[in-house]
C-alpha cells in the first residue's frame, strides 16, 4: 500500500519536471510516561502518520509534507513540493549537486529481544513508582522526584526516483529517574543514570530493565542529601576528570556539532550557528591530543543513533571524525559531500519525522576507549576535581567556547577521590580542551543517549548516540560561579 | 471555517468517549500549516511546507486515572479508536491524587485581528520576491558583505477545544517572522549582523529594512577587538532582551518549577528582585503580542499575569494549567500550551510577555554610557542555578564597545555567567519602542552591570 502510494509520489515528481525526488512515509509509536512524587503524572502514547515529499527541480529543492496519507494528498503535496523547488531555484548560485550513492532496496528493522510495545504499562509503572518512591524516602530535603520511561518505534519506507526501497522499522527505549532537593532555598539535583530523562538505547524492553532504576534509586537519593554539606567547587586551574555521562554531552556540543558540514558550509549561519572546524583544516589540523579518537558510526549496537540506512537511503556506515588528535572528517550528505568532493556521504541525513526535512544530524559519535582503567586514572591525578552528570551547558556559535556545570563532583588529591563538590563548573576552548586530553578509559566505555538534540527550523528534535568512557582533561577553568 | 470544523470533532470525540463511561474527557484538535524558506551564503538551502495536525484525547475514570492518547489524523475511524486507547492507558495506570478536574467552561471571545488571509495563503514565490529583496539590499550595502543567511515563515494555526464540563473554545491565528544574517569580511576578520521581525501579518515585515540593518552591523564588526573579562554596562537590544524573558519565564513563572521549588520566585515572593522600573506582563489579548490566543490548549481563557509588578514577583507571577492549578486548589490562568508545534506540552509557560515600555530609546542608552558593551543578540543562553537565576550565555552577530557614549569599536564575542537578581536589579534606562522576539514584546534596555566572566577564541 505505502509502495503504490510511493510510487505514485515519484511519477506525479517526475512529471512535473523534478529530476530527483524521493519519499518518505512513515508511522510513528510512542509511549511516553512520567511519574512524580508517586503518582503518574503523565500517561501518553501517540500513534503518527504522515508522509514528506523531497524535489528537486532546476537544481533547486524543494519539500512539502502532511500529515492526510491518501491519493489526493500525495498529488497535492508533490505539486507543492515541485512548486517550491521552482521557488527556490530563482535564488540559486549553482545547481544542488548529489554524490553518487549505491541505490539499495533493503530492510533493516533494531534487533530487540522484548517489545517494548508488547509490555503492560501496569509493569512499566510498578517499576518507576518503585524507583522514584525509594528515591524520595531518602531525604526529606527531597521535594520533587521524578522517573521517566520512553518508547519509540517508526516504521518507514524511504524510495527515491534512483530505485531506492528501504524499509526500516526502528525501536528504542529507556528511561531514568531526578531527585530535586531543596534546602533554605539551595536547590541540588541527582538524575540516574543520566541527565534529560535517563538513557536511551535502540534495543528492547531488556534495555529498560537492564537500568535497574530500583536498584540504583538509594544511592542516588543519598548522595543527593549529602550535596547539602559539600564543599563549593574551587576556582582555579586544575585537571578535570570527566565521567561518561557528562562526556557524552560535551562530545555532543564540542564535537558532534561542530563536524556538521551544514554548520561548517554555513546553512545554519542564522540560527544554530557556523564551526570553527572549516574546510581548510580538514586533514591539517590538531584537534585534540594523541588519545583523541572520534568516529560518527551509524551502526554502533545499542546505540541511539544507529539504523540500517539514513534519511537519503545512505548505507549505515562508520566515519573517522578525529584520528589520534588529527581532524579527518566530517558528518555529511550527499549534497554537502559532493560539494567539498569528500566522494560519498557519511550517511548523516536524519528527520525527525516524515514531516520535516531531512538535515545533517548526528547518529552516534563516539570518542573510542583509550588504555586507562577509570580507577588508574584517578589513582594518577595529583590535583583535580572528578565531574559526574551534566546539569547546565552553553557553547559559542563557533562551537569553541563552552561551559558546563555538572549536578556533582569530587576533589581528587594525589589520587584519592575525597571530599565531595557541589555545583562544579568548567569552561574552556574546544581544541585546547581536547589538546590536553591525556587519558580517556577502556573499563567504563558504554553508549549514552540523548532523545532531544534540537536543530534546524522549524525545530526538529533528533535522538543521537554517543559511545564514551571516563577522560582527564589537564589544567582547566573550574569554578566558574561565584 | 476549519475551526467550526475541528470543533464540531471536537465535540463528537468527547461525546464518544462520555458515551463509554468516562468520568471526565477532552479532546484538542489542531491543524498547523507552516511554510518556511531559509536562505544562507546568499541563496536559498531550504524550502519546506508542513501540514501537521491531529487529536489529543485525554480520559479521566472514576477514581482519577487518567490516560492520554494522540494521534494525526482527522479521521473518524481513527479518532474512535483512539478514545478507545485512551480509555486503555487510563485502565492501566494508577490514579493520580494531584488531579482535581478538567477545566470549566468560562466565557471567552476571539481575538480580533488573529488571522491574515494574506499570511495564511502566501506562497513559494512571495517568499523567494523577499529572501531576494534581502539579499540584494544586504549586498548593495558593502562591497565586503560576503554572506547573507536567515529565512522567513508564514505560519497558520487553528486549533480546538472540547471537553465533558461544557468547554468549547477555538483558536485560529497567523504568524509570520524573518531573520537576516549578513556575514561581512575584511582582510580575513568576518563580522556578523543580525535582525529579525515577527508580526501576525506578512506584510508587516520588510526585508529592506532587515537586511539595512543586519549589513550594518555586520560590516562594523569586522575586525573585532578582545577586552578582557570582567563587569561592564550594558545596552540591550531587544533580541537580548528576549533572550533573558524567555530563560525567566522557563525558570521562575512556570507553576512548574516553582512546585518543584527550583523558581527563583519562591524565595523572593513579594520583595522587589529587579529595579523598580521593571513590569512585565504576559497579556496574550494585548494587540502588541504575537500569539493572539483567546484561550489556552485546555480551552481555557488567557488570563493577564503580572509576572514582574515594579520590580516585585508574588503569587500572581506564576503560570498554571488546570492539572498544576489542582495541585494547589487553585484555578488554571489559562496557559497550558496549545500544540504549537509537534510535540507534548506539560509545563504551563507564558508566551505573551510584554515589557512595559519606558522612555528611552537606543541613541540615548549608549549617549549615557561612558564604558559598556552594546549587545545585539545573546547566544545559547541557558540556566546555570536556577533558585539564584543565573544564566550563561555569549554574544552574537554584533557585539560593541562603548567608549564615552559612542559605539567606538566591535569587540569579540563574550560569555556572561550572572544573577538575573543583580543584572537586572538597576536598569537605568528602558525603551520606549517594542519590538516582537517571538514569545515576547520588549524594548531595548540598560543594565548597570552584567558580569563576562570570558572571551571567545576562535
Amino acid at each position: 500500500m505505502w509502495e503504490d502510494l510511493g510510487r505514485l509520489a515519484l511519477e506525479q515528481a517526475s512529471k512535473l519536471g523534478a529530476s530527483y525526488a524521493d519519499v518518505r512515509i512513515s508511522r510513528i509509536l510512542v509511549d511516553n510516561i512520567t511519574v512524580k512524587n508517586g503518582m503518574p503524572e503523565i500517561v501518553a502514547l501517540s500513534q503518527s502518520k504522515a508522509f514528506g515529499v523531497r524535489t528537486m527541480v532546476n537544481g533547486a529543492w524543494g519539500f512539502a509534507s502532511s500529515v492526510e496519507i491518501g491519493k489526493e494528498e500525495i498529488r497535492r503535496t508533490v505539486e507543492r513540493s515541485v512548486s517550491i523547488a521552482k521557488a527556490s531555484a530563482m535564488l540559486k548560485r549553482k545547481d544542488v549537486i548529489l554524490t553518487e550513492e549505491k541505490v539499495e532496496q533493503d530492510k533493516y528493522s533494531t534487533p530487540i529481544k522484548k517489545d517494548p510495545f508488547e509490555v503492560p504499562l501496569e509493569e512499566k509503572l510498578e517499576i518507576l513508582v518503585r524507583a522514584e518512591r525509594l528515591l524520595a524516602e531518602q531525604s526529606p530535603l527531597i521535594k520533587t522526584s521524578y522517573s521517566y520511561y520512553n518508547a519509540f518505534r517508526e516504521n518507514k519506507l524511504f524510495m527515491s526516483t534512483e530505485g531506492a526501497e528501504i524499509e526500516q522499522q526502528i525501536t528504542w527505549c529507556g528511561g531514568g529517574f531526578m531527585g530535586i532537593a531543596a534546602k533554605n532555598g539551595e536547590i541540588q539535583i541527582r538524575s540516574f543514570p543520566a541527565s534529560f530523562g535517563g538513557n536511551f538505547s535502540t534495543n528492547g524492553y531488556e534495555f529498560f530493565q537492564s537500568l535497574a532504576l530500583i536498584e540504583h534509586a538509594k544511592e542516588k537519593g543519598q548522595e543527593l542529601a549529602k550535596l547539602f554539606k559539600a564543599e563549593k567547587c574551587p576556582s582555579g586551574e586544575m585537571d578535570v576528570i570527566v565521567t561518561g555521562e557528562q562526556l557524552a554531552l560535551q562530545i555532543h556540543e564540542s564535537s558532534g556539532h561542530p563536524t556538521e558540514l551544514d554548520r561548517v558550509m554555513g546553512t545554519e549561519a542564522d540560527f544554530a550557528g557556523t564551526s570553527f572546524l572549516t574546510p581548510e583544516k580538514l586533514r591539517k589540523f590538531m584537534y585534540g591530543s594523541k588519545h583523541v579518537n572520534l568516529v560518527a558510526d551509524a551502526t554502533t549496537p545499542g546505540g541511539l543513533g544507529t539504523s540500517g540506512y539514513d534519511d537519503e537511503g545512505t548505507k549505515a556506515k562508520k566515519v573517522h571524525l578525529i584520528k589520534e588528535g588529527l581532524f579527518t572528517g566530517y558528518q555529511s550528505s550527499r549534497e554537502t559531500a559532493a560539494e567539498l568532493n569528500l566522494g560519498e556521504s557519511s550517511g548523516g541525513m536524519r528527520a525527525d519525522s516524515p514531516l520535516s526535512l531531512p538535515l545533517i544530524r548526528m547518529t552516534n559519535i563516539n570518542l573510542l576507549p583509550g588504555d586507562w582503567k577509570k580507577e588508574e586514572i584517578i589513582e594518577d591525578t595529583k590535583d583535580g576535581i572528578l565531574v559526574m552528570t551534566s546539569l547546565s551547558w552553553s557553547i559559542d556559535d563557533k562551537r569553541i567556547n563552552f561551559q558546563f556545570g555538572t549536578e556533582i563532583g569530587w576533589r581528587i588529591r594525589k589520587g584519592n577521590k575525597e571530599e565531595m563538590l557541589k555545583n562544579p563548573t568548567y569552561m574552556s576552548v574546544t581544541p585546547q580542551f581536547w589538546g590536553s586530553c591525556d587519558a580517556v578509559s577502556k573499563d567504563d566505555w558504554k553508549m549514552w543517549g540523548y532523545r532531544d538534540c534540537g536543530k534546524g527550523m522549524p525545530s526538529q528534535l533528533m535522538y543521537v548516540g554517543h559511545g564514551c568512557s571516563t577522560a582527564r582533561f589537564r589544567n582547566v577553568r573550574v569554578g566558574i560561579m561565584r | 471555517m476549519v475551526v467550526e470544523l475541528l470543533l464540531e470533532i471536537a465535540g463528537k470525540t468527547v461525546k464518544n468517549a462520555a458515551e463509554k463511561g468516562v468520568s471526565q474527557a477532552q479532546a484538542i484538535v489542531f491543524l498547523i500549516d507552516k511554510a518556511l524558506t531559509r536562505f544562507a551564503n546568499s541563496q536559498v538551502h531550504q524550502n519546506v511546507a508542513i501540514r501537521d495536525g491531529g487529536i489529543l484525547v485525554k480520559v479521566v475514570l472514576d477514581d482519577k486515572r487518567i490516560g492520554v492518547f494522540r494521534i494525526s489524523t482527522l479521521e473518524e475511524v481513527e479518532i474512535r479508536s483512539a478514545v478507545d486507547q485512551a480509555i486503555k492507558v487510563a485502565k492501566a495506570t494508577q490514579p493520580s491524587e494531584d488531579f482535581k478536574s478538567l477545566p470549566e467552561p468560562e466565557p471567552w471571545t476571539a481575538i480580533e485581528g488573529a488571522f491574515d488571509k494574506e499570511t495564511a495563503s502566501c506562497m513559494p514565490e512571495y517568499h523567494a520576491q523577499k529572501v531576494k529583496e534581502a539579499i540584494e539590499t544586504a549586498h548593495s550595502k558593502s562591497p565586503i558583505v560576503k554572506a547573507v543567511a536567515g529565512y522567513i515563515s508564514t505560519n497558520s494555526i487553528s486549533f480546538a477545544v472540547a471537553n465533558s464540563l461544557g468547554v468549547s473554545s477555538s483558536a485560529h491565528l497567523t504568524t509570520a517572522g524573518m531573520k537576516t544574517t549578513v556575514i561581512s569580511e575584511k582582510n580575513g576578520s568576518e563580522g556578523f549582523g543580525t535582525a529579525e521581525k515577527y508580526s501576525r501579518r506578512v506584510g508587516d515585515i520588510n526585508p529592506t529594512v532587515l537586511a539595512e540593518d543586519a549589513a550594518e552591523k555586520s560590516v562594523k564588526s569586522v575586525n573585532p577587538v578582545k577586552i578582557s573579562a570582567g563587569e561592564y554596562e550594558v545596552v540591550l537590544s531587544p533580541l537580548a532582551v528576549g533572550t533573558i524573558c524567555g530563560n525567566l519565564a522557563y525558570i521562575g513563572f512556570s507553576a512548574r518549577s516553582f512546585q518543584e521549588g527550583r523558581s527563583f520566585v519562591k524565595y523572593h515572593l513579594n520583595k522587589q528582585v529587579f529595579d523598580e522600573k521593571l513590569n512585565l506582563k504576559d497579556d496574550a489579548r494585548d494587540p502588541r503580542t504575537l500569539y493572539a490566543l483567546p484561550v489556552d490548549g485546555e480551552g481555557v481563557p488567557k488570563k493577564t499575569l503580572h509576572l514582574i509588578k515594579n520590580g516585585v514577583v508574588s503569587e500572581e507571577s506564576i503560570c498554571y494549567d488546570s492539572f498544576m492549578a489542582g495541585r494547589e486548589n487553585k484555578k488554571s490562568t489559562g496557559h497550558s500550551l496549545p500544540p504549537l508545534v509537534m510535540m507534548y506540552y506539560d509545563v504551563p509557560l507564558p508566551i505573551n510577555m510584554i515589557v512595559e515600555p519606558g522612555d528611552s530609546n537606543l541613541e540615548e542608552m549608549i549617549n549615557e554610557t561612558k564604558m559598556g558593551i552594546f549587545v545585539t543578540f545573546l547566544h545559547y543562553t541557558n540556566p546555570v542555578e536556577h533558585t539564584k537565576a543565573v544564566l550563561t550565555g555569549l554574544t552574537r552577530d554584533g557585539t560593541f564597545l562603548i567608549r564615552n557614549g559612542e559605539l567606538t569599536k566591535p569587540i569579540v564575542n563574550m560569555r556572561f555567567t550572572d544573577t538575573m537578581l543583580s543584572a537586572l536589579n538597576e536598569i537605568p534606562l528602558i525603551g520606549r519602542n517594542l519590538e516582537i522576539v517571538e514569545g515576547a514584546t520588549v524594548p531595548p534596555m540598560k543594565l548597570k552591570k552584567l558580569r563576562f566572566v570570558g572571551i571567545s577564541r576562535y
